[in-house]
C-alpha cells in the first residue's frame, strides 16, 4: 500500500507534466487555431445578420401590408435592402463575391506556377555533384465560353549557355457534354498514366525523378502527341469508364520529339485508352491503351529502313495515399519495314509510398522498382543516335510537405543500366513547389 | 496512505467521466442540406453522384446545363461537412486536388467561395446549373432541397451533417 501511494500521486504528477508539456507545444499552434476561431465566428455573425436583414424584410413587408391608408412605412423602419446592400459593400473584395457575382466570366484566367531546386551526388565516373534549377513551369487555365477553354504549359530549363523555353502543351477544347470532349492542339500522350496526371508539375509527383519508361527527352514511350484527342465518360454507372481517343503527328525523326512542326511522313499515329475509376474505391484508376505509328528515323539508318510502332500499356493506380500504389507496364513493338524483323522491348516500374498519420501528416516514404529491357540488337532504342539504356532500378526516399504547396524529397538511387556495366548509386534532394 | 491512494484513484476516475460525458453530450452537427436552382430537374442524388458533382467529375447536368459547384467559405460548418462527407478530404488535401486538375486541364478553376449562406442561397436561385450545400434550417424558399440517397434533411439516415 504504501508502494501504491507513493507510485499512484507520481503517475498523476507525470500525466499533469506531460499535459503541460502537450500544452506548451500547442502553443505553436494557438495562433493558427485563434486565428481559426475568429474566421469562423465572423462567418458565423455574417449569416446573423443576414438572417436579421430577412427578419427586417418579413417585418416590414407585413407592416406594409397592415397599413391602412395604403402609405408605405418605408420610412419608419430600417431600410433592410440598404442594410444588406451596405454589408455586401463593405466586405466586397475580389476574393468575396455576392452570390449572383460567381457565375463564370469570359474570357478568365487561372495561372499557375512550378518549379524546383535540386542537389544530387552520384558514384558514376565522371559526374559531378551539386546543384540544378529545375524546370520553371507556367500553366494557364482559361474558359474562352461555356463550351471552349484553352489549357497552355510553358516551361523554361537551365542548360549549359542558357535556358531552353518549350510549349510543353497547348490545347484548345470543345466540350459538348460529359461523354464527348474534343481538342486540337500538343498534348502528354495519353499512353501512360504519370504522363498525364504530374506532367512537369514535380510536386504533384510523390518521387523526385519521373520512371525511366516516361522520362523527359525518353525515347521509350512518346511524351508529347500533336493532333486532336476525343474524351470523355462512357455510361457506366459504379464502373466509371472513361475513354481517350487521339489521332496527330506521332513521333519526330527524332523519336524523342513529337511532330510540332510537321509529320516527318505521310501516315498519322492514333492513340487508344480506356480507364476505369470504380465509384466504390475512391482515387483508384485502372486503365490500358494502345499506339500506333510508323517511324522516319532521321538520320536515317543503313538501308534507310521505316519502322512500324505499336505500343501497348497498362496501367494501375491508387492515389489514397494510404497506401499509393502506382505500376504500370508497356510492350514496344517495332517492326522494320525492310526486312520485316520484329523487336519487342519492355519496361514496367512499380511504386510504394505511404503518408504516416503523425506529425500532420507532412511525411511521405515511398520506394520505387523499374526495369526496362531493350534486345541488344534492337536498331531504333540501341543505335547510337537513339539509344535507351536496359535498366534495373530501385529509388527509395522520403517526401516532407513543409507547406501545402511546396515539399522537401531526399531520394537515394540504385541503378544498373546495362548488365555489363557497375551499378551507379546516388543521393538527390529536391525541393518543388507551386504558387 | 490508503485515504491518499483513493483520493487520487477518485480524482483520476472524475477526471475521465467528465470528459467522456462532456463528447457524449456534446451538441451533434445539424444537417446540412444540398440545394439546386428550382429550374433544375433534379430531386435525388446518391452519395457517389453527389461526390462526382462536387469533385468535378460529372461537369454537365445535360448538355445545354453546366454544373456551378458553389462553397461556402473555409472556417464555415457546411465546408466542414461537405470536405469530410463528400470530398473525404482535409482542406489541405482539397486545395491541392484542384490545383492537380488543373493541371490536368481536367478543369478551369475550382468551385466558386461564398462567404455566407445567403450569398449561396443567392447563387444557387439566380443560375441555374449551380448547385451547393447550406445549413437545412436556413433553407429559404427560391431553391430546391435534393435527396440524398432518397433522403432529405432531418430524416433518419441522411449523410450529410
Amino acid at each position: 500500500m504504501v508502494f501504491l501511494s507513493v507510485i499512484i500521486p507520481r503517475h498523476i504528477s507525470f500525466l499533469l507534466v506531460l499535459l503541460l508539456a502537450t500544452v506548451t507545444a500547442g502553443a505553436q499552434t494557438t495562433a493558427q487555431t485563434e486565428q481559426s476561431e475568429t474566421v469562423k465566428a465572423l462567418l458565423t455573425r455574417i449569416d446573423k445578420l443576414e438572417q436579421r436583414v430577412a427578419e427586417l424584410e418579413a417585418g416590414k413587408n407585413a407592416a406594409s401590408t397592415l397599413q391602412p391608408n395604403g402609405q408605405s412605412q418605408g420610412s419608419q423602419i430600417p431600410k433592410a435592402e440598404l442594410v444588406e446592400d451596405s454589408l455586401a459593400a463593405q466586405i466586397h473584395d475580389d476574393h468575396l463575391q455576392n452570390g449572383r457575382g460567381v457565375e463564370p466570366h469570359f474570357p478568365s484566367m487561372q495561372l499557375h506556377g512550378f518549379g524546383d531546386v535540386d542537389f544530387s551526388a552520384t558514384d558514376e565516373h565522371g559526374s559531378n555533384s551539386g546543384f540544378t534549377l529545375g524546370q520553371f513551369v507556367l500553366h494557364v487555365a482559361s474558359p474562352l465560353s461555356k463550351r471552349v477553354a484553352y489549357f497552355g504549359e510553358l516551361s523554361f530549363t537551365a542548360g549549359p549557355t542558357s535556358y531552353t523555353a518549350d510549349v510543353e502543351r497547348s490545347i484548345i477544347r470543345y466540350t459538348y457534354n460529359d461523354y464527348f470532349k474534343l481538342s486540337f492542339g500538343r498534348y502528354h500522350t495519353p499512353i501512360n498514366y504519370w504522363n498525364t496526371a504530374f506532367h512537369h508539375g514535380l510536386w504533384l509527383q510523390t518521387t523526385i525523378s519521373r520512371p525511366e519508361m516516361i522520362r523527359f527527352g525518353g525515347r521509350f514511350l512518346p511524351v508529347h502527341f500533336l493532333g486532336m484527342l476525343a474524351e470523355g465518360n462512357i455510361p457506366s454507372g459504379p464502373l466509371g469508364l472513361g475513354y481517350e481517343v487521339g489521332l496527330g503527328n506521332g513521333r519526330a525523326g527524332t523519336i524523342s520529339r513529337a511532330g510540332d512542326a510537321g509529320d516527318i511522313n505521310s501516315n498519322r499515329a492514333w492513340v487508344a485508352r480506356i480507364s476505369s475509376r470504380p465509384t466504390a474505391w475512391r482515387d483508384f484508376q485502372i486503365g490500358g491503351a494502345v499506339y500506333r505509328d510508323k517511324i522516319t528515323p532521321v538520320p536515317a539508318l543503313t538501308g534507310s529502313p521505316t519502322f512500324g510502332e505499336w505500343i501497348s500499356s497498362a496501367q494501375i493506380a491508387w492515389t489514397h495515399e494510404t497506401p499509393e500504389l502506382i505500376s504500370e507496364f508497356a510492350n514496344v513493338h517495332h517492326r522494320d519495314d525492310l526486312t520485316g524483323t520484329i523487336y519487342n522491348s519492355q519496361a514496367y516500374y512499380v511504386q510504394l509510398a505511404y503518408r504516416l498519420p503523425w506529425e500532420q501528416r507532412k511525411w511521405k516514404p515511398y520506394y520505387r522498382f523499374e526495369y526496362t529491357h531493350v534486345p541488344a540488337a534492337e536498331p531504333l532504342f540501341s543505335s547510337t543516335n537513339f539509344e535507351v539504356t536496359d535498366l534495373v532500378g530501385s529509388t527509395a526516399g522520403v517526401r516532407f510537405d513543409i507547406t501545402d504547396f511546396a515539399a522537401f524529397k531526399w531520394e537515394y538511387r540504385h541503378t544498373k543500366h546495362k548488365p555489363t556495366d557497375p551499378p551507379v548509386n546516388g543521393v538527390f534532394v529536391q525541393t518543388s513547389f507551386t504558387f | 496512505m490508503a485515504r491518499t491512494t483513493t483520493f487520487w484513484f477518485r480524482f483520476a476516475v472524475a477526471g475521465i467521466a467528465l470528459l467522456c460525458a462532456g463528447q457524449l453530450l456534446a451538441e451533434p452537427g445539424q444537417d446540412v442540406a444540398v440545394i439546386v436552382n428550382p429550374k433544375n430537374n433534379v430531386d435525388n442524388l446518391s452519395m457517389a453522384e453527389l461526390a462526382k458533382i462536387f469533385r468535378g467529375e460529372r461537369q454537365y447536368w445535360r448538355a445545354n446545363l453546366p454544373v456551378l459547384v458553389l462553397l461556402r467559405t473555409p472556417g464555415s460548418d457546411e465546408r466542414e461537412v461537405v470536405l469530410r462527407n463528400i470530398f473525404r478530404m482535409t482542406e489541405s488535401q482539397y486545395k491541392q486536388y484542384w490545383i492537380s486538375r488543373i493541371m490536368r486541364a481536367e478543369a478551369t478553376s475550382p468551385p466558386a467561395e461564398l462567404y455566407s449562406s445567403g450569398m449561396t442561397k443567392e447563387g444557387v436561385s439566380s443560375i441555374p446549373g449551380s448547385i451547393a450545400c447550406i445549413n437545412a434550417s436556413d433553407v429559404k424558399p427560391g431553391v430546391k432541397v435534393v435527396r440524398i440517397n432518397g433522403r432529405l434533411p432531418g430524416e433518419t439516415g441522411y449523410p450529410l451533417h
